[in-house]
């Protein structure tokens, strides 16, 4: 599929950075011209409140109800904002794409054959990240950031039976995803960034492959 | 076919097999809660498009697979299925949704021992669901299609191409058209048949009268231990 815009996916697990960085991308390239669009899980205007409303029941269904209850609403958002934007000349960032929701399942014994199959069709990314960070630093992240936010089961992978314990669940799930998303990510070519650095160095980082992609692009605001 | 008496003739099919004392369940195609919300969000702000129409339905048929059907089948019991992956092939395929994509989407539905395609003429379903109707609603009618400005003329080439998707499969042998037409009785009889043609229930295991008779004593509204079959009245 060819189309006049380009699609930035920016992939990794929760709290890696992911949102912040999409956001830090899309602001450099509005300054540089592009127009931009966000997109990402559970934002479609099909399925998003329903996804985020309903988190603890759709993790009671099984792996390909919960598959297909996510390519919905990511093929809302590709069908109603992504084609149409790539059209227009459009940068779409994808805070969160096609793997995410593969691995997430691919951990709980779901087939990553079958489920990449409910995305043939979707528009191939022009420049794909995936950020990664040790499994402390992520649970650093959650229990000691500004407001002590809950674990979540989920997130922890405690449906996994890994520990009785939630930290430890988390620590060895996350080990597990960040593994998956390095190896799924190297396999589609995509640029490996590791946020241990700090915001600028990781948003640089970021920049050095993504702009090869939208160099023809960029209006010069001087000083760039 | 909509209007073919497909869920009436399901049901006398299952309550048959019951009344042998064979393990059978029956199950509809009943939308799951979260998905008749996410359906609804999507018909009244008619959002719903082809692809996300067929993803959200495979994901009901999905709850319903992992919940009813497989289970059942595991333990070798008998599954009557109020519809199947044949309609998403026929209604998603007369959306113009390739048929590999459907395929794909549904590969983990096996192909059932038999599917009965109840089989009536376009008119007499169009005859059946909408006359007399007011108004068709607009995605039952294919009006998402844009083929026609006029729901009932949209609902009729609907149908026709519905119809049409059930005649290929018929051809490539992966269901059996069973004509509809006629009473119920007589549909029933030709549904039975056809069951015995393709059925072999020799190794399938009866299940223990004494947990059938408890199950009919608990769902019966007679009570049967001081019943004494109204000879004394």
């Amino acid at each position: 599929m060819s189309h006049a815009g380009k699609l930035i996916v920016i992939e990794g697990p929760d709290h890696v950075g992911r949102t912040l960085h999409a956001r830090l991308l899309s602001a450099r390239l509005k300054a540089n011209g592009i127009a931009t669009h966000t997109i990402g899980l559970a934002r479609s205007d099909l399925m998003g409140g329903l996804v985020k409303s309903r988190t603890a029941d759709i993790h009671q269904l099984n792996w390909r109800t919960r598959s297909l209850l996510y390519a919905t609403d990511l093929h809302d958002q590709i069908k109603h904002e992504a084609e149409p934007l790539l059209g227009a000349g459009f940068v779409v960032i994808a805070d969160r794409y096609t793997l995410t929701p593969r691995i997430r399942e691919q951990v709980r014994g779901g087939d990553g054959e079958w489920i990449d199959s409910l995305y043939t069709n979707t528009p191939d990314p022009d420049a794909m990240i995936v950020l990664h960070a040790g499994p402390r630093r992520l649970l650093n992240r959650i229990m000691f950031g500004e407001r002590l936010e809950a674990l979540n089961h989920f997130e922890a992978g405690m449906d996994l039976a890994l520990s009785t314990s939630i930290t430890s669940s988390f620590l060895q799930y996350q080990k597990i995803l960040r593994q998956k998303f390095q190896e799924a990510g190297k396999k589609a070519g995509a640029t490996l960034i590791p946020t241990r650095q700090t915001v600028e160095e990781v948003h640089d980082r970021i920049w050095e492959s993504v702009r090869p992609v939208v160099e023809h692009m960029l209006q010069p605001i001087g000083g760039n | 076919m909509d209007g073919s008496g497909k869920s009436t003739q399901a049901k006398l099919l299952y309550h048959w097999l019951r009344a042998k004392g064979l393990p059978v369940f029956h199950t509809e195609w009943n939308s799951s809660k979260i998905v008749k919300e996410a359906t609804k969000i999507g018909k009244n702000s008619r959002r719903l498009l082809p692809i996300t129409f067929h993803m959200i339905h495979a994901a009901d048929f999905a709850d319903r697979w992992a919940q009813q059907i497989e289970p059942v089948l595991e333990i070798g019991g008998i599954v009557i299925c109020d519809r199947y992956k044949y309609t998403a092939m026929a209604r998603d395929g007369s959306r113009d949704v390739p048929r590999d994509i459907i395929e794909a989407t549904y590969s983990f539905a096996r192909e059932p021992d038999l599917t009965l395609y109840f089989d009536v003429p376009v008119d007499t379903s169009f005859d059946r669901i909408a006359k007399g109707r007011p108004k068709l609603k607009f995605y039952e009618a294919g009006m998402d299609m844009g083929w026609t400005t006029d729901p009932f003329e949209s609902y009729r080439i609907f149908q026709g191409k519905v119809s049409e998707i059930y005649a290929g499969l018929v051809e490539d042998g992966r269901i059996v058209r069973l004509d509809a037409q006629g009473t119920v009785a007589e549909v029933q009889t030709r549904v039975r048949e056809t069951f015995d043609e393709h059925i072999d229930l020799s190794s399938t295991q009866v299940i223990d009268q004494s947990d059938r008779l408890a199950q009919n004593l608990s769902e019966s509204d007679i009570d049967w231990l001081t019943y004494s079959g109204g000879e004394d009245q």
